[in-house]
């Protein structure tokens, strides 16, 4: 008999594939494949984007030119533009507004072909200390009040470039999903006065077998209401609402944990692409940050989403998390 | 300047991004092959090779999986719902869960191997309706279900399968889905302001304005929406105000085909068959019992929503429920008005 499950937090159900799970190899999937080209990512192609809003440099080395080990652009195809204000109206029914917000492109590594697996540990946290850079940086807009960070990695999971990039988005209103999820969480709090991922991560630590990799300041485990097969969240163990505020001494821990978890994701799912978000309290003060808890959400795109799920918002989950987890934690590193 | 738009039902924004915009014709779908027509399941003369039927429309005197049916409705054979066994809800720690209760059937929309449904004629069509709704009826009795989602996934990349047979699939759930009250939620709270269906100042707007109407029939009509989350999506409605898709008559399901067949001739010829998911939004059962407002019937609105999949959805999507569609509704809408079908 097949499951459903509830989360806890956004109160979404999921269908749990329990009788016939599906195994790593039952998946069909696009594998992310290099085509080459010219890259205005790579080395010497500094001119090609936008100039350099931050990077991360050898000594001696300009701007817009090649000595950078992570470097952070405008987009050049920005889904939102930096200038101007907020103007909202309305149009007969319906409401709109301007499209204000920055969209930046961090790039993670000077290497084309590298992705996280193949870095170094200090290479990691090298970007994952200018995400926060970045997102300190643009929380000082007042316009703005949520910062988006999220990598999609391959053309079918959506990224349009193949050079190893994450995107930051800030926007002028907390969007509906992470909004849902803040509500959520501070309703448990006003109702328990603990925080739900605190309760989560004490949970997981306990019983599950759904935990994947933990290490001193994060726990990587298949939540158990995952909406893909395979889906995982990298969780602080400290509490924490803004990842933005991490403290120095977490980062390689969290270098560590994220190169650990895709690397055994990749060796399940060899030429996998990805998706990851990370999920974190609105800034400058919109909205509910009590009880809220930051953490990574990491999807393989291994399935297609189709016309129950977006009817619905019910996710079908054909390997459930437990079996994922016991293929994760197999897995090599 | 990218363009922030607003679903006025649920609430949802969408970004209209302008910068990367394309133009309509740039929306280009590569053909997928599939089995041959000999190894389809579905076709008349292969009853056996799929699960005993549950239904079917068929002359009388015929029998039961017997090759002379027009519509057949047969169980899914990968079910994400199981049929047997009583509903049981449980909580572990701090999660609730409950047995995979629910019906997933698969309704075969002709006899003849056809791929896409706009090829089928508008009669054709509207014997399909006749048998979602004859399928909706009968699992309305099942007092276990909340819900019974009706959908299409049509091609490979909308999460359809290989076989290219015409089809599409009915699912009973035992709660009402978060989509689905999203929506339901949203009428209301307009109504209960405006004392109007939202639905029906959308309708009454959209023919004013006219820029994104697709299509306009006696009783329906096809508009993109303002907040078009793809490129492409087109909404059918009904003129007429009923928030449910069961009730509406003979006339009306024939009209329905009727619409139904332009718009999806126009996806295909226009963009190349294109891959795509429709939805049917409609009341959930009541069975007049309470847990339903009574407003319902005056608040909600039965459509239908079409999703061409020519875009893939990424993190930014997945993360903040914002879509970016690299195309107005305006530019969508005037394509397809012209597409000549």
């Amino acid at each position: 008999m097949p499951e459903l499950r509830r989360d806890p937090i956004v109160g979404r159900w999921v269908i749990v594939d329990t009788d016939h799970p599906n195994h790593p190899k039952d998946y069909e999937y696009e594998p992310h494949r290099s085509h080459g080209g010219v890259c205005p990512f790579c080395y010497g192609n500094e001119a090609m984007t936008p100039p350099e809003i931050d990077a991360v440099r050898e000594p001696n080395t300009h701007p817009n030119t090649p000595g950078w080990q992570v470097r952070v652009v405008a987009n050049k195809f920005p889904a939102l533009q930096i200038e101007g204000e907020l103007e909202k109206r309305g149009l007969g029914l319906y409401d709109m507004s301007n499209g204000v917000g920055a969209h930046e492109v961090l790039i993670e590594t000077p290497y084309h072909n590298k992705d996280i697996p193949d870095l170094l540990n200090s290479e990691i946290e090298s970007f994952l200390s200018l995400y926060c850079r970045r997102a300190l940086d643009l929380a000082k807009d007042k316009r703005f009040k949520y910062i988006m960070v999220f990598k999609n990695f391959g053309a079918a999971a959506g990224a349009s470039l193949e050079h190893p990039h994450t995107q930051m988005v800030a926007l002028p209103m907390v969007p509906k999903n992470a909004n849902e999820e803040i509500k959520g969480a501070h309703n448990y709090f006003e109702y328990r006065d603990r925080c739900i991922f605190c309760d989560m991560i004490r949970q997981e630590t306990q019983d599950s077998g759904r935990v994947v990799l933990e290490n001193q300041h994060f726990i990587c485990f298949c939540p158990f209401v995952s909406r893909f097969p395979f889906e995982i969240w990298i969780v602080p163990k400290k509490h924490n609402g803004l990842f933005c505020h991490m403290p120095a001494e977490e980062i390689p821990s969290l270098a560590a944990i994220l190169k650990g978890a895709i690397t055994k994701m990749k060796a399940l799912f060899p030429n996998l692409s990805y998706n990851f978000l990370i999920h974190s309290s609105p800034v400058n003060g919109d909205g509910h940050t009590d009880g809220y808890h930051w953490h990574i959400e990491f999807m393989p795109k291994i399935t297609r989403v189709a016309g129950f799920e977006w009817g619905t918002g019910f996710y079908i989950v054909s390997t459930p998390p437990e079996l994922a987890a016991e293929y994760l934690k197999k897995a090599k590193i | 300047m990218p363009e922030l738009r607003k679903d006025p039902i649920i609430g949802r924004w969408v970004i209209i991004s302008t910068e990367r915009a394309k133009r309509p014709d740039q929306f280009t779908t590569r053909a997928q092959g599939g089995p041959p027509e000999k190894d389809c399941p579905f076709c008349a003369g292969k009853e056996s090779h799929a699960p005993a039927e549950i239904y079917a429309l068929r002359p009388e005197h015929s029998r039961a999986n017997a090759p002379d049916w027009e519509v057949r409705v047969v169980p899914s054979i990968a079910p994400f719902l199981r049929i047997e066994g009583e509903l049981e809800r449980k909580g572990e720690g701090l999660y609730d869960l409950m047995n995979g209760i629910g019906a997933h059937e698969i309704v075969i929309e002709c006899n003849k191997h056809v791929d896409n449904m706009g090829d089928l004629s508008q009669e054709q069509i509207a014997k399909v309706m006749n048998v979602y709704i004859a399928r909706m009826r009968d699992l309305e009795k099942d007092e276990r279900f909340k819900y019974v989602l009706v959908f299409k996934n049509q091609g490979w990349s909308a999460g359809g399968g290989r076989v290219k047979h015409s089809r599409s699939q009915l699912i009973a759930t035992p709660v009402n889905p978060k989509r689905v009250k999203e929506e339901l939620v949203g009428a209301r709270q307009y109504y209960e302001y405006h004392e109007r269906c939202i639905f029906c100042d959308l309708i009454q707007q959209e023919l004013e304005v006219k820029e994104r109407l697709v299509l306009e029939t006696e009783n329906f009509i096809a508009v993109a929406p303002f907040a078009a989350r793809f490129p492409f999506e087109v909404w059918i409605l009904p003129k007429k105000h009923s928030c449910d898709f069961t009730s509406i008559d003979a006339e009306m399901r024939l009209g329905l085909g009727g619409i139904m067949k332009k718009v999806l001739a126009k996806l295909e010829k226009g963009l190349n068959n294109p891959p795509y998911n429709y939805i049917l939004h409609t009341a959930p059962f009541r069975r007049g019992k309470a847990g339903y407002w009574k407003s319902i019937d005056y608040d909600y609105h039965w459509h239908i929503e079409i999703m061409p999949r020519l875009t893939r959805v990424a993190g930014f999507e997945w993360g903040t429920g914002f879509y970016i569609c690299p195309l107005a509704p305006e530019a969508a809408a005037k394509f397809l008005r012209e597409v000549e079908v």
